[in-house]
């Protein structure tokens, strides 16, 4: 498993910082600009896997990730591992459109399996509705909130590409408490199965789906009873 | 249900039922008191958060609301309602946007609920055995559209 700091062009090296999927506090951007002095960075660059690279002197590569990992910056992975989560704004705090708590799962799933070593690079995307801003349909593992605390999920998906993939969905309407289940499972089946540099979406084609799909997994996270949506009953209630 | 539903389209015979009615903006104008309110609020859900769905929201279709209402105004909204419907037959679906507005605006005339049988014929004709009157206008406005 590498970090993910690669030489540019100009000479300059990139330093791949992890945000909570995008989300970065005013403190943290403080300790970003007061870096930028001590460690002559360049200029930042923001990613659309919601990271920020630093670009900054070859020489002060090694103090400035040491220093960044110390003040609570997670340094990027590429290569064989999962990489850090996507997630859009979905949450009840931010976007209105969202239908569920995306971002807070996303972050959680970014702390628990974010550069877990695989056979390939593993891509996870959460969005809060169906309109995917963050592309779930095109990534390794992606979950879209449907709404009263259920997700759907797909796999397989494989965006960045002269060869984009769709995912295809494995598991609809079920509990936010069961995706680390799911994904578990993915990730363990991946590695299990594909060959070394597989993508998941070719392992699947080679093995077929099937085995990637934990059918009592998913049935004992579905939900099973008779809903009313959470949100509309705020709305309803002249809550926000 | 399919994408699509003109939501504009269902928004305004129900504008027109509140830029007439004597209570808008008191009291009684609220979703879980009025049936034009609630229909509203549905739309503005949906537009908001672009699902055609909204699970378990026919239980909260408010039980009662007793100011007048015109059975010309509201047949403009149920023929609204008929053309917007896609006609899922067994799939319908009463948590659905259109479904939603369609028992709101029936609750303010009729006088008894109707379960809709996902196809606009079958509908009118249920229709017109409780108010041939109201299933007169409906298939007249649906007409002139």
């Amino acid at each position: 498993m590498s970090q993910a700091v690669f030489k540019q062009r100009n000479g300059l090296m990139a330093v791949v910082l992890v945000t909570d999927c995008g989300l970065i506090t005013p403190e943290k951007l403080k300790l970003l600009g007061e870096m930028t002095d001590e460690f002559a960075i360049k200029t930042f660059k923001l990613t659309t896997r919601q990271t920020i690279i630093a670009l900054l002197p070859e020489e002060q590569v090694g103090a400035f990730t040491k220093a960044a990992e110390e003040r609570g910056f997670k340094i990027g992975y590429f290569k064989e591992a999962v990489r850090n989560v996507k997630a859009c704004s979905g949450s009840s705090d931010l976007c209105p459109r969202a239908l569920g708590e995306a971002l807070p799962l996303g972050i959680k799933l970014q702390e628990k399996f974010f550069g877990r070593e695989l056979k390939h690079d593993f891509k996870i995307a959460v969005a809060g509705c169906h309109r995917g801003c963050t592309d779930p349909y095109c990534a390794d593992f992606g979950v879209i909130a449907r709404g009263n605390n259920l997700f759907d999920i797909y796999i397989g998906g494989r965006g960045g590409s002269r060869k984009p993939v769709h995912g295809v969905r494995i598991a609809e309407k079920v509990r936010e408490d069961g995706i680390e289940e799911i994904l578990a499972f993915i990730l363990n089946t991946y590695n299990e199965l594909a060959e070394p540099g597989e993508r998941l979406c070719l392992t699947i084609e080679r093995v077929g789906l099937e085995k990637f799909i934990p059918e009592e997994i998913i049935k004992k996270y579905k939900e099973q009873g008779e809903i009313i949506d959470q949100d509309f009953l705020k709305l309803l209630q002249g809550g926000k | 249900m399919e994408q699509g539903v003109n939501l504009e389209r269902l928004w305004g015979p129900l504008a027109k039922i509140c830029s007439e009615c004597d209570y808008a903006d008191g009291p009684d104008c609220n979703p879980q008191k009025c049936f034009i309110s609630f229909a509203k609020t549905v739309i503005d859900y949906s537009r908001t958060k672009g699902v055609t769905e909204i699970p378990g929201i026919h239980k909260l279709i408010p039980p009662q609301d007793l100011k007048p209402y015109y059975k010309d105004l509201v047949s403009e909204g149920l023929a609204i309602t008929c053309q917007e419907c896609r006609q899922c037959r067994e799939n319908h679906s009463p948590d659905c946007v259109v479904a939603l507005v369609r028992t709101s605006l029936e609750g303010t005339v009729l006088p008894e609920h109707l379960d809709y049988p996902g196809s606009v014929l079958v509908y009118l004709a249920k229709v017109k055995e409780l108010d041939p009157e109201l299933a007169e206008f409906i298939a007249a406005k649906m007409a002139k559209k």
